[in-house]
């Protein structure tokens, strides 16, 4: 009668879900530790994900890098770097999770290293998230760490989408997860599961990630028990292509502003106005991602955007000549560290060449989940034996990431790797229910069986539209309530009867996918917006118009949903606090941004 | 306003079901002037047929899986612009799972 259930079962002590940044190290240190791990990953091991479209940059405060014998800097220490986290997360982050992160920040690094990480360059200021560590490839990265997950014999399996947890008497036990290649179920019986699926990127159209990216481990906690934090805050990256199409998602002009050319850079109006003066006087261009996305899209707002809906990123100004030398100069930096990248090689030459006589045209996307299932300093959720690393954790940043991903999800990847052993010790596996097995296999089947119902592209563009109306950088309570409404509706009333109108194989059926993972997506969504609606201020990276300032006296709380009956239910919860006060009072806009680039301007003031 | 379309014939095979591979054209508008081919494809899946199996990823050459002929040359779908009529098929035909899915991409 199991058969019926599933079509192969396998049984490890430790499932990681997700193989990338997070869930590389997840694996390779539970693995060290003794435990029969498994990986399954949407995607292929080193190709999927946000990890291998990383720039990449690994956080570390400077006298800990001088202890790695790299070239940091003895006036930081592990404690400013841990206030810098802290005041410019705008105090929502978990202070003992940020502790941890700055002491595993060292430690990942320094295992990165001896696994052979190449280093580009090492950058010594803290100027947000690209200096304060190594640069490096996000390929090279990814590559790394599938070369050590094969040197340990870690089995991996390839194109395999976990659809739901089981849980036995509140623990996870394991999960049911679909081979997109065959199309088979297949039950994955485990001691505890460890979530490293990154984020839900793919719920709004304009989004700089890959396309596995559909919030399924956020999603799959929350239906087994898990509580989410900070869903509201998601951060949007400014200058990202928008225009020409060939080039669209690329968030090389952000880069290039990351780089010695940043400060040559001009982002201009429809009306060729430099309006990073009206914003951030001081810092310019050069300010944070989520100024610069506030700014843009308020001119985009006023009317003064570019004919696709973005800013320009001129470099006009700086003659044909003047971009041949920024083009030398890249193409010289790229054959210094062997950089084969594409997106440098191919596309980086063919816009610098359209922009010697166009402007090229920018937007904010989508580009990283600042809030998700919630965990603690250790990785550990609310559900014993599920653990969450990486970006599909939340928790850490409060409103705004100020410092690296990749160091994040490395380090929490550790974390959880050198958790789960001792939990893992302490249990047998358990029997899935039937009942469950049951309610996931009709979960995955429906949307073939069904003869009609809705179709999955309508409900993706719907989804599409609401979030591009009211789910953008500059939010107000009215369109939040719109949609929130819509979102809830399309998740109950549409997305539960969504069908396969094509083809019925079960092998490599997208439109089958598309309808396991809208069901996430559409989840993901109606939990931000939900948190997101009820956050009356703005704060970090989230702007509220109708609530333009922060407001520490009522605010400096965090949203956590969980699930009642099937439905998220909000409540406000203080962050953990260690070492640094929470602040009172309100900070206007203007205020808000200089504490949020303060370490960006001592960098300019201390640097020698 | 009529955009202009180009005929793109997509190999079709599923080695189950079908005793050999065939062609199948879709017309697609060059919706924005310049696409890629990758976006041709999605164009496709979207609008035309959801049932076309290919491989979309990162869509800007970091992952490499949508790697497959146009007009017989080995590309990436992402990183090539659609010009005109063209003829998509697989890497290597004896691997396909589904379409131009095949086992090794
Ligand atoms: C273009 C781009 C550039 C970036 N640049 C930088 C940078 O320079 N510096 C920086 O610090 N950060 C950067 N980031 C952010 C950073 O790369 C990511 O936050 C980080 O790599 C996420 O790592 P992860 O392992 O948590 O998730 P990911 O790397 O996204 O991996 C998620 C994994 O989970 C798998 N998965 C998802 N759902 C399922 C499922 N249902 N079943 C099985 N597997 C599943 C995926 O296939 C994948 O293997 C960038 C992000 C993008 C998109």
């Amino acid at each position: 009668m199991a058969e019926t259930l599933y079509d192969r079962d396998l049984t490890c002590d430790v499932l990681v879900v997700g193989s990338e940044g997070a869930g590389g190290p997840t694996a390779i240190n539970a693995a060290r530790a003794g435990l029969d791990v498994l990986i399954a990953s949407k995607g292929r091991m080193g190709r999927c994900g946000a990890s291998q479209m990383a720039g990449a940059d690994f956080n570390l405060d400077g006298r800990s890098a001088i202890a790695l014998g790299l070239p940091g800097d003895e006036r930081d220490s592990p404690e400013r770097f841990f206030e810098d986290l802290v005041r410019e997360g705008f105090f929502l982050g978990n202070q003992r999770m940020v502790e941890k992160y700055v002491e595993y920040a060292a430690r990942n690094t320094a295992d990165l290293l001896e696994w052979g990480m190449p280093v580009f360059r090492f950058e010594q200021v803290h100027a947000e998230e690209m200096a304060r560590g190594i640069i490096t490839s996000g390929v090279r990265w990814v590559r790394i760490l599938r070369r050590k997950a094969r040197e340990m014999g870690i089995t991996v399996l390839e194109d395999t989408m976990v659809v739901d947890l089981l849980t036995r008497e509140g623990r996870a036990c394991g999960a049911v997860a679909l081979d997109l290649r065959s199309g088979e179920v297949v039950l994955i019986k485990a001691r505890s599961v460890v979530l490293c699926t990154g984020g839900w990127q793919q719920a709004y159209h304009f989004n700089s990630a890959a396309a596995d990216l559909t919030g399924d481990g956020q999603a799959m906690a929350f239906r087994a028990g898990a509580e989410m934090i900070g869903m509201e805050m998601v951060q949007y990256i400014p200058m990202t292509m928008l225009w020409p199409p060939l080039a669209r998602k690329s968030i090389l002009p952000y880069i290039m502003m990351e780089t010695e050319v940043g400060p040559l850079v001009q982002l201009l109006n429809g009306e060729g106005e430099r309006f990073m003066q009206r914003y951030d006087p001081t810092t310019m261009e050069q300010s944070t991602k989520e100024i610069v996305a506030i700014a843009s899209e308020l001119e985009v707002e006023a009317g003064r955007g570019s004919p696709h809906g973005g800013v320009f990123f001129a470099l006009k100004h700086l003659t044909p000549e003047g971009i041949d030398f920024v083009w030398g100069k890249f193409v010289e930096f790229l054959d210094q560290n062997g950089d084969k990248r594409s997106e440098f090689r191919k596309l980086l030459p063919h816009l610098l060449e359209m922009a010697k006589t166009e402007d090229l045209e920018v937007g904010n996307a989508v580009h990283f989940m600042v809030g998700g299932i919630k965990v603690d300093e250790r990785t550990r959720t609310g559900v014993p034996g599920l653990y969450a690393a990486g970006e599909c954790s939340g928790g850490l940043w409060g409103s705004v990431r100020v410092a690296s991903a990749t160091t994040q999800v490395g380090a929490q990847g550790r974390i959880a790797g050198e958790t789960c052993p001792e939990y893992v010790g302490s249990v047998e596996h358990a029997e899935p229910e039937r009942a469950q097995l049951e309610a996931v296999r009709e979960r995955i089947m429906a949307p073939l069986e069904r003869s009609d119902g809705a179709r999955p592209i309508e409900v993706l563009e719907r989804m599409y539209g609401i979030t591009d109306e009211y789910l953008r950088v500059i939010r107000d309570g009215e369109g939040l309530q719109n949609a929130y409404d819509e979102l809830n509706w399309l998740r109950r009333d549409e997305a539960s009867r969504l069908h396969v109108t094509a083809s019925r194989t079960r092998r490599l059926n997208r439109e089958w996918h598309l309808c396991l993972e809208l069901e996430n997506m559409l989840l993901c969504l109606e939990m931000s917006a939900l948190a997101s609606l009820r956050r009356e201020e703005s704060r970090g990276g989230f702007y509220r118009s109708d609530f333009p300032y922060t407001d520490n006296d009522r605010w400096c709380v965090n949203a956590v949903i969980s699930n009642r009956d099937g439905e998220p239910s909000l409540r406000l919860e203080k962050p953990v606090v260690t070492s640094m006060q929470l602040p009172s009072g309100r900070m206007t806009f203007e205020e808000a941004v200089a504490s949020g680039t303060a370490s960006l301007r001592r960098g300019e003031v201390e640097q020698p | 306003m009529t955009r202009p379309t180009i005929k793109v014939r997509c190999f079709r095979y599923d080695p189950e079901t079908d005793a050999e591979p065939r062609f199948q054209e879709y017309q697609v508008p060059m919706e924005d002037g310049e696409m890629s081919v990758l976006d041709c494809l999605r164009h496709i899946r979207e609008h035309l047929d959801p049932g076309l199996a290919f491989f979309a990823g990162c869509h800007l050459g970091f992952c490499q899986r949508c790697t497959l002929r146009v007009n017989g040359k080995v590309v990436l779908a992402c990183e090539t612009t659609a010009g005109g009529d063209m003829d998509l098929e697989p890497v290597n035909a004896d691997e396909v799972i589904r379409d131009l899915w095949c086992g090794s991409t």
